[in-house]
């Protein structure tokens, strides 16, 4: 136990380096947060063009390159993306480092959450949308009020997987050089030769976010589910 | 025919054809005046909703004019959405917003597309339950509803546009028997009311008593219409007379 206590105080305590953790605990959640942003907005907007593609055959040109964009994110490794951003579109500028990570991320994010949307607006009846169109609304109206409401509700789960999903790939941010919480965590095992603590903190501390988001999503789709059924 | 009032729709010519070779409608050409309850009948298949579906353009035609108070809406430059307004529509799955409550369903669009109030809509919208009897539903959304009032919800939606005209395609088609009666009540009762209406639908009772005009759809052709009273005891089509035989 003393032993413990010892190793306790070497990794964290000693030249305060709990910091690393702490700081690195920082710079994930503001990379996530802004890239879960970054990736709703632009995968709602990536949705709303393919789906409208696919309900009236309009944005002919906007689905290709929607298409072409998703097929590329999705089809090369995040990290991948990450260092290109960096070290090849930002090579000669400099520019913060976590905006290059909530932009790698959010891109990478949004090509996910684009098809999530676009499954939900297309599981939505049909007869959701003569309704909303006979009523009088146009197209944008009927999307708005009738379509996208219940198309989030029905990607809710899909949505908070895709949000862990991303809080957990932020941990390849040390990839450019970024001290982010697995970086800090790998930073203590690096200084004090001890891998087994500053790693499974690291660890514990993923999956404490991870079990705090899961719940707050599912008490929002109990609260979502409560208001119609 | 028992109304002479001004022409509200003026059908001419209608074909819509699907991939380029299924004729639904083989030149469908027709008037409904204000006032006129018009019963469409005829087989599955026969083009029935594709033709109702047509006059508010939810079916685009393939060729031929649609003409909803003298306005050709089917020309490009026509804005379709403010037609559509006035032209109510009840569809056989009800298609009521499972999200937003009863109320809500009803104020929806006269508050975003009539630029009512919130309190002028919901006055409104509870003025028509009441007209249902389901003002006590008001807060409810429609999973908690059944099939009979979720229908008359959306005829009540529908009327909060105070449209010209209501659309109905096989209105009692999806309810069970014992719910049929309360939704055609609430028909009646419109049509008394002097709404004018086009309804499809495959109750015969109806369509004597509370029709004005009957027509007969046949491979996406109205092969005979006419008064009730002739329609169903002096039918000429043989396939009127066949298709009469079969279901009364
Ligand atoms: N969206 C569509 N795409 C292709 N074919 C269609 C489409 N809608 C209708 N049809 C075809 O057009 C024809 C007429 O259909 P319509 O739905 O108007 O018939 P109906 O008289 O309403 O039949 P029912 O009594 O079964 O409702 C049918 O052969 C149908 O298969
Ligand atoms: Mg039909």
């Amino acid at each position: 136990m003393a032993n413990f206590q010892d190793k306790f105080i070497l990794n964290f305590i000693t030249d305060n380096r709990w910091h690393y953790i702490w700081n690195g605990l920082l710079t994930t959640l503001q990379i996530t947060f802004f890239a879960v942003l970054l990736g709703i907005t632009l995968g709602f907007l990536i949705a709303i063009v393919r789906s409208t593609h696919d309900k009236t055959g309009r944005m002919k040109i906007g689905n290709v390159i929607c298409n072409i964009y998703i097929t590329v994110i999705r089809g090369t490794p995040v990290v991948v993306q990450l260092m290109i951003i960096y070290y090849v579109v930002f090579s000669s500028v400099d520019i913060n480092k976590v905006i290059v990570a909530i932009l790698a991320f959010g891109m990478n994010s949004g090509a996910y959450v684009a098809e999530i949307f676009r499954s939900g607006i297309m599981s939505v009846d049909q007869g959701q949308f003569e309704a909303g169109r006979s009523l009088g609304f146009n197209y944008r109206q009927t999307m708005i009020h009738i379509i996208t409401p219940q198309a989030f509700k029905n990607v809710l789960p899909a949505l908070g997987n895709e949000f862990i999903v991303l809080l957990k790939e932020t941990s390849v941010s040390g990839y450019i050089a970024m001290q982010d919480l697995t970086k800090g965590g790998d930073i203590i095992r690096s200084r004090t030769f001890d891998a087994f603590m500053p790693l499974i903190a690291v660890a514990i501390i993923y999956l404490v976010m991870v079990m705090i988001f899961s719940k707050l999503v599912s008490m929002l789709e109990r609260r979502l589910r409560n208001s119609d059924h | 025919m028992t109304t002479n009032g001004d022409v509200l729709i003026k059908v001419d010519d209608v074909h819509k054809v699907y991939n380029k070779k299924l004729h639904a409608l083989n030149g469908v050409s027709n008037e409904i005046r204000k006032g006129e309850v018009v019963v469409i009948i005829g087989p599955s298949g026969s083009g029935k909703s594709t033709f109702l579906r047509s006059l508010n353009l939810l079916e685009v035609p393939t060729t031929g004019h649609i003409y909803f108070e003298g306005t050709d809406i089917t020309s490009k430059k026509t804005d379709i959405d403010k037609h559509r307004q006035k032209m109510g529509m009840v569809f056989q799955h009800f298609n009521l917003f499972p999200h937003k409550t009863i109320l809500d369903n009803i104020t929806l669009a006269p508050m975003k597309l009539l630029g009512k109030s919130k309190e002028e809509a919901q006055k409104r919208g509870m003025e028509l339950l009441r007209l249902v009897g389901l003002e006590e539903k008001a807060n409810g959304y429609p999973s908690q509803l059944s099939g009979g009032q979720k229908q008359r919800i959306a005829i009540v939606r529908s009327l909060a546009m105070d449209p010209d005209v209501m659309l109905f395609d096989e209105p009692t088609s999806a309810l069970d028997p014992e719910m049929v009666g309360e939704v055609l009540e609430l028909m009646k009762k419109l049509a008394h009311d002097g709404m004018t209406m086009v309804v499809v639908t495959h109750e015969m009772g109806f369509a004597k008593e509370v029709g004005t005009r009957c027509i007969f759809m046949d491979e996406g052709q109205i092969k005979e219409e006419g008064a009730p009273e002739e329609f169903f005891d002096h039918p000429t089509e043989p396939r009127l007379q066949d298709f009469l035989s079969k279901v009364l």
